[in-house]
Protein backbone atom coordinates (compact mmCIF):
# COMPACT_ATOMS: atom_id res chain seq x y z
CA UNK A 1 0.00 0.00 0.00
CA UNK A 2 2.58 2.25 1.01
CA UNK A 3 4.69 1.92 -2.65
CA UNK A 4 1.21 2.38 -4.59
CA UNK A 5 -0.06 5.49 -2.46
CA UNK A 6 3.70 7.59 -2.59
CA UNK A 7 3.92 9.72 -6.01
CA UNK A 8 7.62 10.61 -5.41
CA UNK A 9 9.30 10.38 -8.77
CA UNK A 10 12.51 8.45 -8.81
CA UNK A 11 14.43 10.44 -11.02
CA UNK A 12 17.46 8.76 -11.31
CA UNK A 13 15.82 5.75 -11.53
CA UNK A 14 14.89 4.10 -14.97
CA UNK A 15 11.42 3.89 -14.12
CA UNK A 16 11.03 7.55 -13.69
CA UNK A 17 7.78 9.01 -15.28
CA UNK A 18 6.09 5.74 -15.68
CA UNK A 19 2.66 6.66 -14.85
CA UNK A 20 2.79 9.24 -17.80
CA UNK A 21 -0.37 9.81 -20.12
CA UNK A 22 -1.36 13.14 -20.86
CA UNK A 23 1.28 14.12 -23.71
CA UNK A 24 -0.43 11.08 -25.31
CA UNK A 25 -4.02 12.26 -25.83
CA UNK A 26 -4.92 14.77 -28.43
CA UNK A 27 -4.20 18.66 -27.76
CA UNK A 28 -7.32 19.88 -26.11
CA UNK A 29 -7.74 23.37 -27.22
CA UNK A 30 -8.42 26.10 -24.62
CA UNK A 31 -12.17 26.87 -24.42
CA UNK A 32 -12.93 30.31 -26.29
CA UNK A 33 -14.93 33.28 -24.49
CA UNK A 34 -17.04 35.02 -26.71
CA UNK A 35 -15.57 37.11 -28.44
CA UNK A 36 -16.27 40.71 -28.34
CA UNK A 37 -18.16 42.24 -31.19
CA UNK A 38 -15.87 44.96 -32.40
CA UNK A 39 -15.53 46.90 -35.50
CA UNK A 40 -12.63 46.07 -37.72
CA UNK A 41 -10.47 49.20 -39.07
CA UNK A 42 -12.16 50.57 -42.10
CA UNK A 43 -9.52 50.58 -45.14
CA UNK A 44 -9.46 54.04 -47.15
CA UNK A 45 -7.30 52.22 -50.17
CA UNK A 46 -5.00 54.11 -52.20
CA UNK A 47 -5.44 56.20 -55.70
CA UNK A 48 -5.42 53.01 -57.54
CA UNK A 49 -7.65 50.70 -55.38
CA UNK A 50 -10.94 50.57 -53.68
CA UNK A 51 -10.59 49.99 -49.84
CA UNK A 52 -13.61 48.52 -48.11
CA UNK A 53 -16.83 48.01 -50.37
CA UNK A 54 -20.24 46.55 -50.04
CA UNK A 55 -22.48 44.84 -52.30
CA UNK A 56 -25.77 44.98 -50.96
CA UNK A 57 -28.58 42.56 -52.17
CA UNK A 58 -31.97 43.50 -51.18
CA UNK A 59 -35.30 41.56 -51.88
CA UNK A 60 -38.68 40.08 -50.95
CA UNK A 61 -37.47 36.34 -52.17
CA UNK A 62 -35.25 34.92 -49.48
CA UNK A 63 -33.76 31.74 -51.54
CA UNK A 64 -33.07 34.30 -54.62
CA UNK A 65 -31.10 36.48 -52.24
CA UNK A 66 -29.11 33.85 -50.58
CA UNK A 67 -27.87 31.87 -53.78
CA UNK A 68 -27.16 35.34 -55.46
CA UNK A 69 -25.03 36.40 -52.47
CA UNK A 70 -23.38 33.15 -52.50
CA UNK A 71 -23.08 33.14 -56.46
CA UNK A 72 -20.93 36.71 -55.96
CA UNK A 73 -19.39 35.51 -53.16
CA UNK A 74 -17.46 32.45 -55.05
CA UNK A 75 -16.96 34.69 -58.24
CA UNK A 76 -15.18 37.00 -55.79
CA UNK A 77 -13.17 33.75 -54.64
CA UNK A 78 -12.81 32.88 -58.23
CA UNK A 79 -11.27 36.14 -59.28
CA UNK A 80 -9.28 36.32 -56.31
CA UNK A 81 -10.25 39.37 -54.46
CA UNK A 82 -10.33 39.37 -50.65
CA UNK A 83 -13.97 39.27 -48.81
CA UNK A 84 -13.40 40.38 -45.74
CA UNK A 85 -17.33 39.55 -44.60
CA UNK A 86 -20.59 37.99 -46.01
CA UNK A 87 -22.98 38.96 -43.68
CA UNK A 88 -27.06 39.50 -43.32
CA UNK A 89 -28.82 42.57 -42.20
CA UNK A 90 -31.32 42.07 -40.27
CA UNK A 91 -34.89 41.69 -41.83
CA UNK A 92 -37.56 44.29 -42.22
CA UNK A 93 -41.32 43.30 -41.94
CA UNK A 94 -43.85 45.45 -43.87
CA UNK A 95 -47.50 45.53 -43.55
CA UNK A 96 -49.33 46.37 -46.98
CA UNK A 97 -53.04 48.52 -46.40
CA UNK A 98 -55.44 49.10 -48.68
CA UNK A 99 -58.49 51.43 -48.69
CA UNK A 100 -61.85 49.38 -49.52
CA UNK A 101 -63.67 51.05 -52.15
CA UNK A 102 -66.87 50.99 -50.61
CA UNK A 103 -65.85 52.19 -46.60
CA UNK A 104 -63.16 53.80 -45.10
CA UNK A 105 -61.65 50.88 -43.15
CA UNK A 106 -58.21 50.10 -44.09
CA UNK A 107 -58.13 46.32 -44.98
CA UNK A 108 -54.35 44.04 -44.59
CA UNK A 109 -53.54 43.31 -48.08
CA UNK A 110 -50.11 41.41 -47.43
CA UNK A 111 -47.22 40.94 -44.90
CA UNK A 112 -44.01 41.00 -47.07
CA UNK A 113 -40.62 40.47 -45.32
CA UNK A 114 -37.32 42.23 -46.87
CA UNK A 115 -34.03 40.38 -46.70
CA UNK A 116 -31.18 41.77 -47.56
CA UNK A 117 -27.02 40.22 -47.60
CA UNK A 118 -23.93 42.22 -47.26
CA UNK A 119 -20.54 41.08 -49.46
CA UNK A 120 -17.61 43.25 -48.25
CA UNK A 121 -14.95 42.83 -50.44
CA UNK A 122 -10.97 44.53 -49.77
CA UNK A 123 -8.47 45.81 -52.42
CA UNK A 124 -10.78 46.05 -55.96
CA UNK A 125 -8.38 47.28 -58.33
CA UNK A 126 -9.54 50.89 -60.12
CA UNK A 127 -9.35 49.04 -63.95
CA UNK A 128 -11.26 45.54 -62.58
CA UNK A 129 -13.83 47.75 -60.91
CA UNK A 130 -16.19 48.14 -64.05
CA UNK A 131 -15.90 44.31 -65.30
CA UNK A 132 -16.52 42.92 -61.82
CA UNK A 133 -19.79 45.00 -62.04
CA UNK A 134 -20.89 44.55 -64.98
CA UNK A 135 -20.40 40.82 -64.75
CA UNK A 136 -23.21 41.31 -61.32
CA UNK A 137 -25.03 43.43 -63.40
CA UNK A 138 -25.54 40.85 -65.79
CA UNK A 139 -26.45 37.85 -63.71
CA UNK A 140 -28.43 39.61 -61.26
CA UNK A 141 -31.99 37.98 -60.74
CA UNK A 142 -35.41 39.16 -60.86
CA UNK A 143 -36.79 41.48 -57.83
CA UNK A 144 -33.06 41.70 -56.49
CA UNK A 145 -31.97 45.11 -55.93
CA UNK A 146 -28.06 45.59 -55.99
CA UNK A 147 -26.53 48.29 -54.14
CA UNK A 148 -22.52 48.66 -54.03
CA UNK A 149 -21.04 51.21 -51.67
CA UNK A 150 -17.99 51.91 -49.39
CA UNK A 151 -18.42 50.54 -46.01
CA UNK A 152 -18.69 53.35 -43.32
CA UNK A 153 -19.09 53.03 -39.37
CA UNK A 154 -22.81 53.97 -39.38
CA UNK A 155 -23.29 51.26 -41.82
CA UNK A 156 -21.59 48.78 -39.01
CA UNK A 157 -23.54 50.62 -37.01
CA UNK A 158 -26.89 49.47 -38.21
CA UNK A 159 -26.23 46.10 -37.33
CA UNK A 160 -25.78 46.54 -33.35
CA UNK A 161 -29.01 46.69 -31.16
CA UNK A 162 -29.70 50.03 -30.08
CA UNK A 163 -29.61 51.04 -26.01
CA UNK A 164 -31.71 53.77 -25.24
CA UNK A 165 -30.27 53.74 -21.55
CA UNK A 166 -27.16 54.33 -22.49
CA UNK A 167 -28.31 56.98 -24.84
CA UNK A 168 -30.10 58.79 -22.23
CA UNK A 169 -27.74 58.71 -19.92
CA UNK A 170 -25.05 60.43 -22.21
CA UNK A 171 -27.57 63.04 -22.97
CA UNK A 172 -28.42 63.78 -19.91
CA UNK A 173 -24.59 64.13 -18.52
CA UNK A 174 -23.73 66.73 -22.12
CA UNK B 1 -28.12 85.84 11.71
CA UNK B 2 -29.31 84.60 8.59
CA UNK B 3 -26.49 83.80 6.94
CA UNK B 4 -25.53 79.70 8.21
CA UNK B 5 -28.97 78.21 6.69
CA UNK B 6 -27.96 79.70 3.17
CA UNK B 7 -24.96 78.40 3.04
CA UNK B 8 -25.86 75.34 4.51
CA UNK B 9 -28.28 74.71 0.94
CA UNK B 10 -25.64 75.21 -1.45
CA UNK B 11 -23.14 73.14 0.44
CA UNK B 12 -25.85 70.51 0.35
CA UNK B 13 -26.81 71.06 -2.97
CA UNK B 14 -23.29 70.93 -4.91
CA UNK B 15 -22.28 67.68 -2.55
CA UNK B 16 -25.89 66.27 -3.77
CA UNK B 17 -25.43 67.40 -7.44
CA UNK B 18 -21.79 65.54 -7.36
CA UNK B 19 -22.69 62.37 -5.49
CA UNK B 20 -25.50 62.39 -8.82
CA UNK B 21 -22.76 62.73 -11.00
CA UNK B 22 -20.62 60.18 -9.90
CA UNK B 23 -23.21 57.62 -10.12
CA UNK B 24 -24.54 58.24 -13.16
CA UNK B 25 -20.78 57.99 -14.40
CA UNK B 26 -20.55 55.12 -12.90
CA UNK B 27 -23.77 53.31 -14.72
CA UNK B 28 -22.73 54.88 -17.79
CA UNK B 29 -19.13 52.84 -17.02
CA UNK B 30 -21.05 49.44 -16.57
CA UNK B 31 -23.37 50.03 -19.25
CA UNK B 32 -20.44 50.59 -21.45
CA UNK B 33 -18.39 47.55 -20.38
CA UNK B 34 -21.28 45.47 -21.79
CA UNK B 35 -20.16 44.89 -25.77
CA UNK B 36 -22.72 45.64 -28.16
CA UNK B 37 -24.60 43.16 -29.97
CA UNK B 38 -25.61 42.08 -33.36
CA UNK B 39 -29.45 42.15 -33.92
CA UNK B 40 -30.06 38.24 -34.34
CA UNK B 41 -31.53 37.94 -37.73
CA UNK B 42 -34.92 35.97 -38.26
CA UNK B 43 -33.83 34.48 -41.18
CA UNK B 44 -31.70 31.83 -39.27
CA UNK B 45 -33.68 30.94 -36.56
CA UNK B 46 -36.48 28.33 -37.90
CA UNK B 47 -40.03 28.84 -36.23
CA UNK B 48 -40.97 26.19 -33.78
CA UNK B 49 -43.87 24.94 -35.68
CA UNK B 50 -41.97 23.56 -38.23
CA UNK B 51 -39.83 21.18 -36.39
CA UNK B 52 -42.88 20.20 -33.98
CA UNK B 53 -44.79 18.15 -36.40
CA UNK B 54 -44.46 14.61 -37.24
CA UNK B 55 -46.22 14.32 -40.51
CA UNK B 56 -43.68 12.90 -42.90
CA UNK B 57 -44.12 13.48 -46.75
CA UNK B 58 -43.82 9.33 -48.44
CA UNK B 59 -42.85 9.93 -52.01
CA UNK B 60 -44.05 8.03 -54.49
CA UNK B 61 -41.64 4.82 -55.79
CA UNK B 62 -39.98 6.15 -59.55
CA UNK B 63 -39.94 3.72 -62.60
CA UNK B 64 -36.57 2.78 -64.14
CA UNK B 65 -37.57 4.60 -66.74
CA UNK B 66 -38.71 7.65 -65.18
CA UNK B 67 -35.39 7.69 -62.97
CA UNK B 68 -33.14 7.05 -66.37
CA UNK B 69 -35.11 9.92 -67.77
CA UNK B 70 -34.61 12.57 -65.06
CA UNK B 71 -30.75 10.97 -64.42
CA UNK B 72 -29.77 11.89 -68.33
CA UNK B 73 -31.89 15.65 -67.97
CA UNK B 74 -29.57 16.17 -65.06
CA UNK B 75 -26.16 15.27 -67.37
CA UNK B 76 -27.31 17.20 -69.90
CA UNK B 77 -27.93 20.61 -67.30
CA UNK B 78 -25.15 19.93 -66.08
CA UNK B 79 -23.35 19.97 -69.33
CA UNK B 80 -25.64 22.92 -70.28
CA UNK B 81 -24.15 24.84 -67.00
CA UNK B 82 -20.86 24.31 -67.61
CA UNK B 83 -20.71 25.73 -70.52
CA UNK B 84 -22.80 28.85 -69.67
CA UNK B 85 -19.76 29.00 -67.04
CA UNK B 86 -16.98 28.96 -69.23
CA UNK B 87 -18.17 31.26 -72.02
CA UNK B 88 -18.53 33.66 -68.73
CA UNK B 89 -15.05 32.96 -67.66
CA UNK B 90 -14.12 33.37 -71.29
CA UNK B 91 -15.52 37.04 -71.22
CA UNK B 92 -13.97 38.05 -68.13
CA UNK B 93 -11.06 37.15 -69.64
CA UNK B 94 -11.14 38.61 -72.92
CA UNK B 95 -12.20 41.68 -71.06
CA UNK B 96 -9.12 41.73 -68.74
CA UNK B 97 -7.04 41.08 -71.68
CA UNK B 98 -8.41 43.85 -74.50
CA UNK B 99 -8.17 46.55 -70.87
CA UNK B 100 -4.55 45.97 -70.57
CA UNK B 101 -4.10 46.47 -74.19
CA UNK B 102 -5.59 49.26 -74.48
CA UNK B 103 -4.05 50.48 -71.35
CA UNK B 104 -0.43 49.48 -72.77
CA UNK B 105 -1.17 51.52 -76.05
CA UNK B 106 -2.32 54.70 -73.95
CA UNK B 107 0.91 54.48 -72.42
CA UNK B 108 2.91 54.36 -74.79
CA UNK B 109 0.64 57.57 -76.41
CA UNK B 110 1.00 59.56 -73.42
CA UNK B 111 1.82 58.78 -69.72
CA UNK B 112 -0.38 61.77 -68.31
CA UNK B 113 -3.49 60.18 -69.95
CA UNK B 114 -2.28 57.14 -68.73
CA UNK B 115 -2.00 57.42 -65.35
CA UNK B 116 -5.19 59.71 -65.10
CA UNK B 117 -6.70 56.26 -66.54
CA UNK B 118 -5.16 53.83 -63.93
CA UNK B 119 -6.86 56.46 -61.02
CA UNK B 120 -9.92 55.47 -58.94
CA UNK B 121 -13.28 56.76 -59.83
CA UNK B 122 -15.05 58.92 -57.17
CA UNK B 123 -18.27 58.72 -58.95
CA UNK B 124 -18.77 55.10 -59.27
CA UNK B 125 -20.02 54.27 -56.00
CA UNK B 126 -22.81 54.28 -54.59
CA UNK B 127 -23.86 52.34 -57.33
CA UNK B 128 -27.69 51.64 -57.64
CA UNK B 129 -29.58 49.39 -59.80
CA UNK B 130 -32.58 47.71 -59.98
CA UNK B 131 -33.04 44.14 -60.59
CA UNK B 132 -34.96 43.04 -64.24
CA UNK B 133 -38.98 42.03 -63.48
CA UNK B 134 -41.67 39.52 -64.73
CA UNK B 135 -43.75 42.40 -64.60
CA UNK B 136 -42.98 46.07 -64.82
CA UNK B 137 -45.32 49.06 -63.91
CA UNK B 138 -47.97 49.80 -66.17
CA UNK B 139 -48.14 52.85 -67.44
CA UNK B 140 -52.16 53.84 -67.20
CA UNK B 141 -52.53 51.71 -63.53
CA UNK B 142 -54.67 52.92 -61.10
CA UNK B 143 -53.52 52.11 -57.81
CA UNK B 144 -55.83 51.32 -55.05
CA UNK B 145 -55.04 53.83 -52.08
CA UNK B 146 -53.29 52.49 -49.36
CA UNK B 147 -50.30 53.17 -46.66
CA UNK B 148 -47.13 50.78 -45.73
CA UNK B 149 -46.85 50.01 -42.05
CA UNK B 150 -43.08 49.24 -40.96
CA UNK B 151 -43.82 46.53 -38.36
CA UNK B 152 -40.12 45.09 -37.55
CA UNK B 153 -38.97 44.29 -34.05
CA UNK B 154 -36.94 46.43 -32.59
CA UNK B 155 -33.99 45.16 -30.17
CA UNK B 156 -32.89 46.88 -27.33
CA UNK B 157 -29.82 46.10 -25.10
Amino acid sequence: DALLGCHRSYRSRPTHGIGRFRYLLPKELPKRRKEKVQMKEIDTGTEYQYGDVNIQMTSYDLCLVEHFAQYVHRLCNRLSIQVNESYAMPTKTNEVLFLEERGSKMQLDAVLTTHQRVVQIRGLSSTFAPILLEVIQSNQPEGVHLLVKQHTEADFKSRLKSRPELEELLAQMS
Amino acid sequence: PCRAQPKKKKKVDVKKEQAQKERMKKKIKKLEKAAPELIPIEDFITPLKYSESNRVRSLPALSPEESERRVLLLKKWCLFKQKQDEAEKKAIRALVESQQEALKELRLESEELYQAAIKRDERLFPFERDGPSYTPPLPGYDAPEGKCVDITKVYTQ
